[in-house]
């Protein structure tokens, strides 16, 4: 009796655990697709996957557009671009999200630019060089070119600032300049734009890469680095959003058919100018106005 | 004690000590090293705020409330799916097949290999299988689901070993005494393979909680507070993953995420192994 009485008593206790599980999680259910647009009462729930670069910046805008609209829901989840597009062809997801160019085996899809990814060059401010070509930078981040002497400055040694792996950043600069990760030839390895920025200002030498949001904020607020142009093209938020800045990239939602209800309403929202500060906090470059 | 019954050490024994030594110091320096590292970069980032708050501008402000109770959920789900199947397989396993019988051999061959299985794996294996085919989602039911394919091996395992480390002789006493088979079970058996339950739960809960590949694609990176088990929670290690590679300037807070995880982790091994402790302390008197 000893015995089965100790023993009941966790019993109990998980019993009423569960109940108590159940009773609490169990009252929302999700409702799924029952999407509406009238009388501005949007509802329902929207799945956007993808890349997972554009992910914390749709995020924001879905948390944003929720507080907007207390009866959605916007559930955004990762995977990478090539998963966007699948995931928005096979209805998986209402929206995909893409973090480059649209292909051209992709044109079934309806493709909405929100934003752009840009990437720019940068040395301190006191380097003489004012410009290098495409080749140059290949030659310095290879390890071929260790002194400013050989690239038009002063002699001294060339520091040269990485991104580590897993940025998108580095993914921008590397197909550009059709590297491989593993022909950089590093001597620092940074983290975030910010930490770029910083080091680069700290050391006439350096050179280093980072988004161009970050890097004109910096240079505006008195950080002492210079933006290198690419080719003849200046570094800046305006080049990107021109479409002209060949180190950067658009950031597309992408749905299979032409969108409605609460879908269409979201990349509206996701194209318009209430996002942009959104879009600067997450070190992209908005669209044109 | 040891010294003195010890001749006396040659260069051999001496280089053999050395080597024992510097390898367990090494072993010992890296775990130091890898939580000071953790402490000395996220501790300052700790408060109640932290632990209890959602997450803001892609969390490198705010807290990580949301994810703390999404991960206790799928863990929740995990253990709560995982422990009675697990237990019930070892129990088969142990007590009612033999070391020779052909299902006995093939599924302990089967469960061998899946406690090999990269957990990538599993995690595409729920996302086709939980996500889709059963029409859960990302959802933290399809997590901590997927969560508890990987753990059963491991649980199964090491639960059967400890039905295995009990002594033939409490079997036989109890089939002298006329018990029945269920009640030696219950109440002989059971407590009495509890530590190898425990390691086996200690183990997977450790594999659970630190999965990412895994839970990226089944439970999702949704950071809002779910309000059911069927909304997506992103776990504590998504976070992690997220802050350290996809947002720039998350370090600090992936820093402080982690010392988190690292804590919860040591708290549930901790209760775990309490609570055992003093339940069995109650049922039976020795083992």
């Amino acid at each position: 009796m000893n015995i089965c009485r100790v023993l009941c008593r966790p019993k109990k206790y998980a019993l009423l655990v569960a109940l108590v599980m159940i009773t609490v999680f169990t009252d929302v259910p999700a409702s799924a697709e029952d999407q509406r647009t009238a009388s501005n009462q949007l509802n329902g729930k929207l799945v956007v996957t993808g890349s997972s670069t554009v992910a914390p910046l749709i995020a924001e805008m879905g948390k944003q557009f929720e507080s907007l609209h207390s009866n959605v829901r916007i559930d955004v989840q990762t995977g990478g671009s090539s998963r966007g597009i699948a995931d928005a062809r096979q209805g998986l997801a209402d929206i995909g999200m893409v973090s480059r160019a649209m292909k051209d085996d992709e044109r079934d899809l309806q493709a909405f630019p929100v934003a752009h990814d840009g990437v720019c060059i940068i040395l301190h401010r006191e380097n003489p060089v004012q410009a290098l070509a495409d080749e140059q930078i290949v030659a310095i981040y290879t390890g071929k070119v260790t002194n400013w002497k050989a690239a038009g400055g002063t002699d001294a040694p060339i520091t040269v600032v990485n991104k580590a792996d897993g940025r998108s950043t580095l993914e921008v600069f590397l197909q550009y300049f059709k590297l491989r990760a593993s022909d950089v030839k590093a001597h620092v390895v940074i983290g975030d734009n910010e930490q770029g920025v910083k080091t680069v200002a700290g050391n006439r030498t350096a050179i280093g890469y980072v988004s161009i949001g970050t890097a004109e904020y910096d240079a505006t607020h008195g950080a002492p680095i210079r933006l290198l142009p690419i080719g003849e093209v200046p570094a800046s938020s305006e080049s990107v959003r021109k479409g002209v800045f060949p180190l950067s990239r658009p950031l597309h939602l992408v749905t299979k058919t032409s969108p409605s209800g609460l879908a269409k309403s979201f990349i509206e929202y996701a194209q318009s100018k209430a996002v942009h500060d959104l879009i600067r906090q997450q070190y992209f470059v908005p669209l044109a106005d | 004690m040891l010294n003195t019954l010890e001749p006396h050490p040659g260069g051999w024994e001496r280089l053999a000590t050395t080597f024992v030594w510097s390898a367990a110091a090494l072993v010992t320096a890296t775990f130091c090293w890898l939580l000071g590292d953790i402490i000395w970069h996220g501790l300052s980032h700790i408060s109640w705020a932290f632990l209890t708050t959602p997450p803001r501008n892609a969390g490198r402000e705010g807290g990580i409330g949301p994810i703390l109770v999404s991960t206790l959920l799928i863990l929740g789900v995990c253990l709560g799916v995982a422990v009675p199947l697990g237990v019930g397989t070892a129990v088969l396993l142990a007590e009612f097949t033999t070391d020779t019988s052909l299902f006995g051999r093939l599924t302990r061959r089967s469960l061998d290999v899946l406690s090999g299985v990269p957990s990538i794996v599993f995690g595409l294996f729920g996302n086709a299988f939980f996500c889709k085919t059963l029409g859960l989602g990302f959802s933290i039911l399809s997590g901590g689901l997927t969560l508890a394919c990987m753990v059963l091996p491991i649980l199964i395992r090491s639960t059967e070993e400890g039905f295995r480390t009990v002594p033939t002789g409490y079997r036989l006493s109890a089939a002298a005494l006329g018990l029945s088979r269920t009640t030696t079970l219950l109440y002989l058996l059971l407590p009495a393979a509890v530590p190898g339950l425990l390691v086996g739960l200690v183990l997977g809960v450790g594999r659970a909680i630190a999965e990412t590949a895994a839970l990226i694609f089944t439970s999702g990176y949704v950071d809002r507070m779910p309000q059911s088990l069927l909304d997506s929670g992103r776990a504590l290690s998504v976070h992690i993953f997220d802050l350290s590679m996809n947002v720039s300037g998350g370090d600090s807070h992936a820093y402080a995420s982690a010392l988190v995880l690292i804590f919860a982790l040591l708290a549930i091994n901790g209760a775990t192994s309490w609570l055992t402790k003093h339940w069995l302390s109650r049922r039976i008197v020795t083992v």
